[in-house]
């Protein structure tokens, strides 16, 4: 395990709350869904704009080092990947890991390829939209719903923590996610691992009319990295009518990470404070 | 997106797309090709534009002396966009249409330029712009009799800066602004 630092300009902007702790990488941008809400446009004919296992690791190894708490994995669908388990179990040795998955490729035998993400400090949060597999597989997919309420207990009994992410086009605290908290629940989710967050209009919601309307200040600064540099937050990345964002761009350089630590926290202190915490994005 | 942007080579950020490091370039609105290209690569902008803004602004040597350096060495390079807008930019410091003329290959040097100190710069400015190898002798002879070391030295990183801005223009395709090519062709001088 790197030792994180403690001190620093980064440890310190950490410390104080000036910046988030959490650095997230976008580990490819394909995806074998194509969901109608998917701020980076995803699908199996996407642009892959993928990182390597190598970068990866080189992000977990330098953002420990200047004092970040935690790494996001995210994409498209990171686990078309082959390799990336393996480097998401290598990446924990440095910091606590989350990669965010759709779950419908740990189905029968592939859930085997899960085992080196049984580990500590390791937690896989899966997309789940609704209780009623019609409404669910209506925005992400036919077949969706089962394969993750398959996919879910099953990665549970390998010893996978496992947490749920739910996309609503409605409020946060709406009554009629009820029965969908009860659905996790059974599956073997606690509920503090339960993530009810808004569809973000941009990528294909924005083109869809979907979701909150969000500007930088409202979206978490944290600092994301991509194939095409380094993004203010992990909705900054995004795709839209084929074309990548770059309104949330803040380096192109992404190793050393210092050089987008540091530019994202001179990008910070230039702008008063967002909407975040009101708006739920996270 | 910028009206120009089918025009370039490559895209031309606006304000909506402006890099979020990079807003304060564009708070004024559009800031012409150069920066819309140069703000894809966000980190650049302070360090290119600040390197390039102090070899081409004020400096030991006269802004028609900077203007003589850049017009002729983006003729000497071939660039169309920076000998358009630096055609515009000499009419400002002072230039008068024949020297402007000389200086982008119209007419003879002798023809437009009587003064010798003038002449000479003009000449050590093809030479460093214009040529591979080390300036002739009689050439920097020449200059050093009328110029002083500093102003040779300065006007070399304005020529230097010019040169990258030339290739950067013209191998992006970077368009002239319309109201450029409406003032050059007012002075008969497009």
């Amino acid at each position: 395990m790197t030792v994180v630092a403690t001190a620093g300009p980064i440890a310190d902007a950490i410390a104080a709350g000036e910046l988030p702790g959490r650095v997230w990488l976008y580990s490819n941008y394909h995806c074998n869904l194509a969901c109608s809400y998917c701020l980076t446009e995803s699908s199996p004919r996407s642009e892959r704009r993928q990182l390597t296992p190598e970068l990866m690791l080189g992000v977990a190894g330098e953002a420990a080092a200047l004092g970040f708490t935690g790494l996001g994995v995210t994409g498209g669908e990171p686990m078309l990947l082959a390799w990336l388990p393996d480097t998401i179990a290598s990446m924990a040795e440095h910091l606590p890991v989350v990669v965010l998955t759709n779950g419908t490729l740990f189905v029968g035998d592939r859930i085997k390829r899960a085992r080196p993400l049984a580990r500590d400090g390791v937690a896989v949060q899966i997309s789940l939209d609704s209780h009623l597999s019609d409404v669910n597989d209506m925005a992400r997919g036919p077949d969706n719903f089962a394969k993750v309420v398959e996919a879910v207990p099953q990665l549970i009994a390998l010893g996978v923590r496992v947490r749920i992410a739910t996309t609503t086009a409605g409020p946060l605290d709406d009554p009629a996610l009820e029965p969908l908290k009860e659905l996790v629940l059974s599956l073997g989710v606690a509920p503090e691992d339960h993530l009810v967050r808004p569809i973000v209009r941009r990528g294909r919601a924005d083109e869809r009319g979907l979701g909150v309307a969000a500007v930088a200040r409202d979206i978490p600064s944290e600092l994301t990295i991509t194939a095409d540099g380094a993004y203010w937050g992990s909705f900054g990345p995004t795709v839209r009518a084929g074309r990548l964002d770059t309104d949330l761009l803040i380096t192109r350089t992404v190793l050393p990470l210092s050089v987008p630590a540091n530019a994202l926290l001179s990008a910070v202190r230039g702008l008063p404070p967002g909407n975040d915490a009101n708006l739920g994005i996270r | 997106m910028s009206d120009d942007v089918a025009m370039a080579r490559v895209e031309l950020l606006d304000v909506a797309n402006a890099p979020i490091s990079a807003e304060a370039y564009f708070d004024g609105g559009d800031p012409g090709p150069i920066v819309a290209a140069l703000a894809s690569v966000p980190e650049l902008l302070g360090p290119t534009l600040g390197f390039v803004g102090a070899a081409l602004g004020d400096g030991a040597a006269a802004s028609r002396h900077k203007e003589f350096a850049i017009l002729r060495t983006s003729v000497l390079q071939g660039c169309r966009y920076c000998v358009t807008a630096h055609t515009a930019v000499s009419l400002d410091a002072g230039l008068d249409v024949a020297e402007i003329r000389a200086l982008r290959g119209d007419v003879s040097i002798e023809s437009a330029f009587h003064d010798e100190r003038e002449r000479a710069l003009i000449g050590w400015i093809d030479a460093m712009a214009g040529a591979t190898g080390p300036v002739p002798d009689d050439v920097w002879t020449s200059a050093r009799e009328h110029w002083p070391a500093h102003v040779l030295v300065e006007l070399s990183v304005t020529i230097g800066a010019t040169m990258f801005l030339n290739r950067f223009a013209t191998g992006f395709e970077l368009p002239t602004s319309p109201d450029v090519e409406t003032r050059l062709a007012s002075a008969g001088l497009t």
